[in-house]
């Protein structure tokens, strides 16, 4: 009885002593967050007046579904990630099927493409945001070069979404690019070959052999775009506070203004637990691949 | 023959052509920490006589040199707790069979994913709670909760990749668990934890939401000085832009520096 209790000490007590201190953090900053944000959610929390506050059930996700602004919200969300990550991908995909081939430099390009993903968001919405201004900007003054009128880019509301995007496409493909050309090197060189040798196309070799070989990369590589495009924040809020008007203002942008302009701290929450619950669904998506790719 | 040399030539135009775009916006920041206001102001943005102005403005300002302060500290110390902390569940999860294993190992990616602005609004109300709005320790904790489920997943494969004679040997020696860990797997993980030391640090170092929402003045990160750059009426490109060069410098040396591990540092255990 003695041993066979030391033993089973012994076994799980350096598990808990590895496991428990990143638990316990996790718990504390994560979990237990979460979870005040789901209590929060069920409240007419506002952060100044203390006497507006109650217990409302779930009128804030009833009022929700009858707010404008949230579908307006949404609305621009949606068409920020179904316009910036199919061209991401797709520039992503045919610049690394050019760069994949030696020639003199080839490798310092392909390094210096990468540092657009590195650039601080923060900086990225702030340099967009210069090149952009009329008069000045460096964007502007190179478009007025070719013949395109000055104007307020971001003082409209389509050119400011444009921006918005565009600016993303620019900072986000190189990431689209870094993946797929990693997965293109692993496709051997022999298998393009023997299509060459039936006297295949491109496009022929690009639909019939490569697409369908780095289909798990594409796969990964989208996800994780779609995580980060569905709480891009930083990069719009300084690039035009989500205006003019509400042209720009995307989730993550209309969360905060709720929370942090209006003080709706309740409301905001439950916009932030419906936000996550999108999130953690595609994540479970990128998971069950991961683990059915580990058990393959 | 030579249509095959016409198109080498094309391809090399092309990608070159593709690099100036994509370089020019980060070429507009350099330049533009070299310019006066003036200049900047001025239509083309490649005439101007090079000026080091705004780089000594910057030295001058406090805030600069506090948000600078508060950036490495936030990115140094979340990143070594999280290393500490993410290296050993990312041991416990590698090497040892427990109830519950895949669970919680599966519950660390997944919270990665989590929105900001979701945890932004509970944290700011925590924090506030117990007076920790505008420190560096509540930033600190914030910043974990993104970096612990990273390492973690990063240090995964690196962990999983030590044989398992180094462990037998250790045991047969008499070393315990804990020690085996601390005496032989740490070292041999070393370039991981180096890996995700560095990207953890770069994601510190880029984080802007939770310093916009939990501080105000003393904790500020440099990310949210230099967006008070723009100030109420002009704002100050040429300052701007000094300061956000000297905020590249870390993050395109450790791109160049960590090419071969780009990937792993992106995707954060997720394979492609």
């Amino acid at each position: 009885m003695v041993t066979k209790k030391e033993k089973r000490i012994g076994e799980k007590s350096p598990v808990l002593y590895f496991i428990l201190p990143a638990i316990i953090l996790v718990a504390v900053i994560l979990i237990f967050p979460l979870l005040f944000a789901l209590g929060i959610s069920f409240f007419n929390w506002d952060l100044i007046d203390e006497s507006a506050r109650g217990f409302i059930g779930f009128s804030n996700f009833v009022n929700i579904f009858k707010d404008k602004s949230f579908w307006n919200a949404l609305f621009l969300q949606l068409g920020f990630i179904f316009i910036a990550i199919p061209i991401e991908t797709v520039i992503g995909f045919f610049v690394a099927m050019l760069l994949n081939r030696e020639f003199k430099g080839v490798k310092v390009i392909r390094s210096l493409l990468l540092l657009p993903v590195f650039v601080l968001p923060v900086l990225s919405g702030l340099t967009w945001r210069l090149m952009l201004q009329p008069e000045y900007g460096a964007i502007s003054f190179l478009l007025t070069k070719i013949g395109v009128s000055q104007t307020t880019w971001l003082a409209k509301p389509t050119t400011a979404y444009a921006a918005v995007i565009i600016q993303d496409i620019w900072r986000m493909w190189p990431f689209m690019f870094m993946f797929l050309y990693s997965g293109l090197i692993n496709i051997p060189p022999s298998l393009i070959e023997a299509a060459d040798l039936d006297g295949a196309g491109f496009w022929d070799k690009v639909f019939k052999i490569i697409l369908p070989l780095l289909k798990p990369t594409f796969t990964t590589a989208i996800l994780l775009r779609l995580i980060d495009a569905l709480r891009i924040f930083s990069e719009v809020f300084v690039m035009t506070e989500g205006g003019p008007g509400n042209a720009t203002t995307l989730l993550s942008l209309y969360i905060y203004k709720q929370a942090f302009r209006y003080f709706n701290i309740g409301y905001a929450s439950a916009m932030g637990i419906i936000l996550t619950i999108i999130s953690l669904t595609i994540a479970i998506f990128l998971v069950r691949k991961n683990m059915m790719m580990e058990s393959a | 023959m030579k249509r095959k040399k016409i198109k080498k030539a094309i391809i090399i135009i092309v990608s070159i052509l593709i690099l100036i775009v994509e370089l020019f916006p980060i070429l507009i920041i350099v330049l533009n920490g070299f310019k006066r206001d003036i200049d900047i102001w001025s239509g083309n943005p490649f005439s101007f006589k090079p000026t080091l102005q705004s780089y000594k403005k910057i030295f001058q300002r406090s805030d600069v040199w506090l948000g600078l302060k508060n950036s490495i500290l936030v990115g140094l110390i979340s990143t070594i707790i999280s290393l500490i902390v993410g290296a050993m569940a990312s041991y416990a999860i590698a090497r040892f069979d427990f109830k519950y294993r895949e669970t919680v190992a599966y519950s660390f990616l997944v919270s990665r994913m989590i929105p900001q602005i979701s945890l932004a609004i509970p944290l700011f109300m925590m924090f506030r709670f117990i007076n920790l709005i505008d420190t560096l320790p509540a930033l600190i904790f914030a910043h974990m909760s993104f970096n612990i489920p990273y390492v973690v997943w990063v240090l995964l494969p690196f962990f999983s990749d030590v044989p398992k004679e180094y462990e037998e040997a250790a045991l047969v020696d008499g070393c315990d668990k804990k020690k085996i860990f601390w005496k032989i797997f740490l070292p041999l993980v070393a370039p991981g934890v180096v890996v995700a030391g560095v990207f953890t640090f770069m994601m510190s170092w880029n984080e802007f939401l939770y310093a916009l929402v939990l501080t105000s003045s003393q904790a500020k990160t440099a990310p949210v000085v230099i967006n008070g750059f723009m100030g109420q009426y002009a704002p100050l490109w040429g300052q701007l832009a000094a300061a956000g060069t000297i905020m590249l410098i870390p993050n395109f040396v450790i791109t160049l520096l960590f090419q071969r591990y780009l990937i792993e540092g992106m995707s954060g255990g997720i394979k492609g």
